[in-house]
């Protein structure tokens, strides 16, 4: 047997970004490829910022969430001051996991192994016979607490950390896209609570296929959700209800639009549809007023989701609204765990929060109808882009290049780009365009 | 040692069996047909906690928060030919152990406790997922038969290793 050469990594990515700017195709490769997610890990996740934790999740003091980034692990604390701590989970000692429980309150984290105790501010307090193991000065307390994440930022709820300690500030990393995620997260003045402790669940599917479909697919709802429209779930007229709307790109992330009967917005109870209307600023209302849409899908770069819909949770009963946010995990190429909460405004009322959950669960989620074929599909992509078929197999993202023309600014109010269409695959370009950029390029804050 | 009559005992236990028979063989629209207009049918996530906060269930976040009406909304869905994640179908093994029968708060009701183990493959890859779980079930007599008026799903697990779960447990 012949012995072919293995091209490296950075030829792969290089041509692949290349046939994609010259071409619209896309290297299936980049897809499934262990040399590729190291790659990832270094000049991604170790790079920029990475979502975290909801604040809601903590909202007492003591309060801790335990979480990673891909295999670092921190404690997303609340401090007694109502300071939010995000702090590796390593002994200074001598690197024990201080903390193994996924949640709780306490006020010190003591050490299993010798027993040195942190306080929740990851500030070493008590080390066991200190004199009789390090004499009569004691040990220097400050070199030895716990180390906290190079940054640490919080955005209208969202708790975010980087590895990298020269990374830009977490607003301006956001930059044109707040302007859409207010319509998720800024629907009321009181803000929003997670339901619970998130979903968690193991699919053998690549992080990037997930966030690049949650970036914009419009086109693929009219056949992998075929069996939910059919079956009553989801109350669209036509598998097409996808078709026409907005799509964006801005900064280095991006959403769809999905219209609503004009007054409808989503089937929201009118206190959260009054509050939407008071809350967000002129131009954000005129979208909901005027042109009839809201954000239905968005990925900020590189995992972390949102999702807003409206579906059944009856046979023959009405659409209720949900959001729902997710991180794509990655734990190795072609496999990721999933992390999924259900939010809700704090000040909507009881019986909604409870069937907006269900409203989510019934369609996203590891149990989700919808969420269970995206995960076929995932899964699907992630399996047969594994071969060396893949590494000269060329997929298409070409649709609307040849006939789709952005919204000229003046006729859209928000920042970024704004496409007139769904079924068009700038967003999901524009996320495999950052994405070379960061490996090719090496992020550097631009 | 029985709580229940030994009669009572076997009709629970031969509920469950026949049960894992229908979901086994896939007759989605036969296995609603074994449970009440009011079921409730709940799996709540659970959270790795220290021993002395409990066993970790969440009293708000669901894999499953079904009622009669969405668990319908999920059976038509595999009826159409556009379920994908179940088709072609995943082949499960529903392994129903421990039972424990005890009378219900009603007078028509019984508690009923099992393990389940289930084993499931999928398409032609390799491997299999595995979710364990223990089952609090509330059976109810209606009309002279048994039928699910309650089941808790309790994970063995605070983390899923099964991409989906389009399956009835
Ligand atoms: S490793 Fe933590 S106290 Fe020694
Ligand atoms: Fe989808």
């Amino acid at each position: 047997m012949i012995e072919q050469p293995t091209q490296g990594t950075y030829e792969i990515l290089q041509d692949a970004r290349q046939t994609l700017e010259e071409e619209g195709k896309l290297l299936a490769k980049v897809y499934n490829e262990p040399s590729i997610f190291e790659l990832e890990a270094k000049k991604i996740f170790s790079k920029t910022w990475i979502f975290l934790a909801h604040e809601s999740e903590i909202p007492w003091p003591g309060d801790y969430v335990l979480r990673r980034i891909i295999n670092d692990s921190f404690i997303v604390t609340r401090d007694e001051d109502g300071e939010i701590h995000v702090l590796f989970n390593m002994c200074k000692h001598r690197g024990m996991q201080l903390c193994r429980s996924d949640a709780g309150n306490a006020s010190h984290f003591r050490c299993p192994y010798h027993g040195y105790t942190f306080s929740n501010t990851g500030k070493l307090q008590g080390v066991p016979f200190e004199k009789e193991a390090y004499g009569p000065e004691g040990l220097d307390k400050d070199e030895y607490s716990m180390t906290a994440a190079p940054k640490m930022e919080i955005y209208k709820g969202l708790i975010f950390a980087s590895l990298n300690p020269d990374v830009p500030p977490l607003e301006e990393y956001i930059g044109d896209m707040g302007w859409y995620l207010d319509f998720y997260l800024e629907k009321s003045p009181a803000g929003l609570e997670v339901i619970g402790a998130p979903q968690r669940w193991i699919m053998p599917a690549d992080w990037k296929l997930a966030a690049e479909n949650f970036i914009g697919d419009g086109y693929h709802t009219q056949s992998t959700h075929m069996s939910t429209i059919k079956a009553g779930i989801m109350r669209v007229k036509s598998p097409a209800y996808l078709k026409e709307g907005v799509q964006i790109t801005a900064s280095k992330h991006g959403c769809l639009f999905m219209g609503f009967p004009p007054g409808n917005y989503f089937n929201y109870p009118q206190s959260i549809v009054d509050s939407m209307l008071e809350n967000l600023n002129e131009e954000q209302v005129e979208v909901l007023k005027e042109n009839s849409i809201m954000p239905l899908n968005a990925t900020v770069f590189p995992n972390l989701s949102f999702l807003h819909s409206s579906m059944a949770i009856e046979a023959e009963g009405q659409s209720i609204p949900y959001f729902t946010l997710r991180i794509w995990q990655p734990i190795g190429a072609g496999k990721m765990e999933i992390w999924s909460w259900c939010l809700v405004e704090q000040d909507a009322p009881e019986e909604f929060k409870k069937n907006s959950n269900r409203a989510f669960l019934t369609t996203f989620g590891a149990s989700g109808t919808l969420e269970q074929d995206d995960a076929e599909n995932w899964s699907g992509q992630t399996r047969v882009g594994a071969g060396e078929m893949a590494a000269q197999h060329y997929l298409n993202y070409s649709a609307g290049s040849a006939h789709v023309e952005p919204i000229p600014e003046d006729e859209w109010p928000g920042p970024g780009t704004a496409y007139p269409k769904n079924y068009v695959d700038f967003a999901q370009r524009h996320f495999w365009q950052t994405y070379f950029h960061f490996l090719l390029d090496g992020y550097n804050g631009s | 040692m029985l709580e229940t009559s030994v009669e009572t005992y076997w009709e629970a236990y031969s509920f469950l069996m026949h049960e894992a028979e229908v979901l086994d063989e896939r007759h989605e629209r036969e296995w609603l047909e074994m449970v009440t207009d009011d079921v409730e049918y709940l799996m709540p996530v659970r959270v790795n906690r220290e021993r002395g906060e409990g066993d970790g269930f969440s009293e708000e976040a669901f894999y499953f928060e079904e009622t009669r009406g969405s668990l319908e909304l999920r059976v038509r869905r595999i009826e159409t030919e556009y379920a994908w994640a179940e088709d072609p179908p995943s082949r499960t093994r529903h392994f129903v152990t421990n039972v424990r029968v005890a009378p219900g708060e009603k007078e028509d009701e019984v508690a009923v406790r099992s393990n389940l183990l289930l084993y499931r493959t999928r398409g032609s890859a390799p491997g299999h997922d595995i979710i364990s779980a223990e089952r609090k079930d509330i059976l109810r007599k209606e009309e002279g038969q048994w039928k699910l008026r309650k089941r808790v799903i309790l994970l063995d697990h605070h983390l899923l290793e099964t991409h989906n779960l389009s399956v009835f447990l």
